[in-house]
């Protein structure tokens, strides 16, 4: 299992303004993962033990209408995070996320990022923070597409 | 105001060209009679013959004037005719009006220019003038979204700003297609992957009012101030000299007082968005 350096996180978005012993913290918890073009991350509805963080690729999320009907909503950007179902019950994906070019992602243990949580409540608050921002923008950018969709 | 004699009567234009852009926009080349010279962000008065007139802003560079770039959306009575038109009628145009683009105060800053649908072409006039003075800028970046890839317009753009120093574009639609390979999402989503020091920049928004609403909201969020946003208020703009009120909104007639204005100018106006 491949872990990423405290130097690899410095360079990604998500992990702006954390001090070296919580970027520590996350490396004890995390593995680089890897993907091939039209890999499937997760399903829509798995259950999921990991947030995800990609460090570099493509990825595309969307929805499932029936078992072959993939609707593609949208990309995500590096450095940003997705998954964050792993860390608020029932841990059930709303989406699907696919590779669309080769993908690195840094694989964060949901279960024990909780578990630090507890144990560091700064560090805690922080992270969640940041999820919480994570789940406002795509909420915006979600009104956004419905309401282009009632304007047609 | 405009540098006419009458600024009631139209000059005569010849249209020599149509350009098809996506499937409801194309693009009309007028060589106006008289040199006719505007700056970015102003809008004129086109009016076909026996049919009306309505308002465009050019999409073609403020430094050429013996032509002009009309980009038009099959959206209304006039638009419509105009789609049908052939090279070689003559139109009228009244004009410049208004307020454009105070390029002159982005000297020295970055410019982040968040546009979509229809509202590239205003974008793309402002795009040749940052071009003309990029010397004195820092840097940039256009975020650019359509509804599907076909409803993309001047799509060689993108690439031609790649590839010119100091510029970065990036595209992304709502609905992707099978040869769609980009980024999918509302405009707003391309902020979350540019690199922009907030501080020293400014943000221009020129598009459909629910786009220009949901990225103001994403600037702020960033920490853009109100004053560093610039919108193109496209309204229904009709005499161009504020007499007529059709474009009132609030305090303000859109076609004396903009069509570009801060965001601190209007914020406080119920209309705004509508």
């Amino acid at each position: 299992m491949m872990q990423p350096t405290i130097e690899e996180l410095k360079n990604v978005r998500f992990f702006d303004n954390y001090t070296d012993g919580q970027l520590k913290i996350f490396i004890d918890i995390s593995s680089i993962k890897e993907f091939k073009v039209k890999e499937i991350l997760f399903e829509q509805y798995d259950e999921l033990n990991e947030i995800y963080v990609l460090l570099n690729g493509c990825l595309s999320l969307g929805i499932s209408l029936a078992k072959e009907k993939r609707i593609r909503l949208g990309t995500l950007e590096e450095g940003h995070l997705f998954s964050w179902s792993a860390v608020f019950s029932p841990y059930i994906s709303t989406a699907w996320v696919m590779a669309t070019c080769p993908t690195r992602v840094i694989a964060i243990d949901a279960k024990k990022l909780l578990l630090e949580f507890d144990k560091n409540c700064e560090f805690g608050f922080k992270t969640m923070s940041k999820i919480a921002q994570t789940i406002s923008q795509r909420l915006s950018d979600t009104r956004f597409q419905l309401m282009n969709q009632l304007t047609l | 105001m405009p540098d006419q004699k009458n600024i009631y009567k139209a000059i005569r234009a010849k249209l020599t060209n149509i350009i098809d852009e996506s499937p409801l926009i194309k693009t009309f080349v007028l060589v106006p009679e008289n040199e006719f010279s505007f700056k970015t962000g102003q809008f004129i008065e086109l009016s076909v013959d026996g049919i009306g007139e309505a308002p465009f802003t050019p999409s073609s560079s403020p430094l050429v004037t013996e032509k002009l770039e009309v980009t038009v959306m099959k959206t209304g009575y006039v638009t419509d005719y105009m789609h049908n038109l052939k090279p070689g009628v003559h139109m009228g145009i009244r004009g410049p009006f208004g307020r454009g683009y105070p390029v002159e105060s982005f000297y020295g800053k970055e410019v982040l220019i968040l546009g979509g649908g229809c509202g590239l072409a205003p974008i793309r006039s402002l795009l040749f003038a940052l071009e003309s003075i990029k010397d004195k800028l820092v840097k940039v970046i256009l975020c650019y979204g359509s509804k599907t890839p076909a409803d993309c317009i001047y799509k060689p753009i993108f690439e031609r700003l790649n590839n010119t120093e100091k510029f970065e574009a990036y595209r992304t639609v709502d609905k992707a297609d099978e040869s769609w390979d980009g980024s999918v999402g509302v405009a707003t989503t391309l902020l979350s992957k540019i690199n922009i020091s907030i501080s020293n920049s400014v943000a221009v928004v020129c598009g459909p009012p629910i786009m220009m609403k949901f990225g103001t909201i994403r600037l702020l969020e960033m920490g853009y101030r109100d004053e560093q946003i610039y919108l193109s208020m496209e309204k229904n703009m009709s005499c161009g000299l504020g007499k007529c009120g059709h474009c009132m909104m609030g305090e303000f007639f859109v076609c004396r007082d903009g069509p570009v204005f801060t965001y601190n100018e209007i914020k406080h106006n119920p209309e705004i968005w509508m």
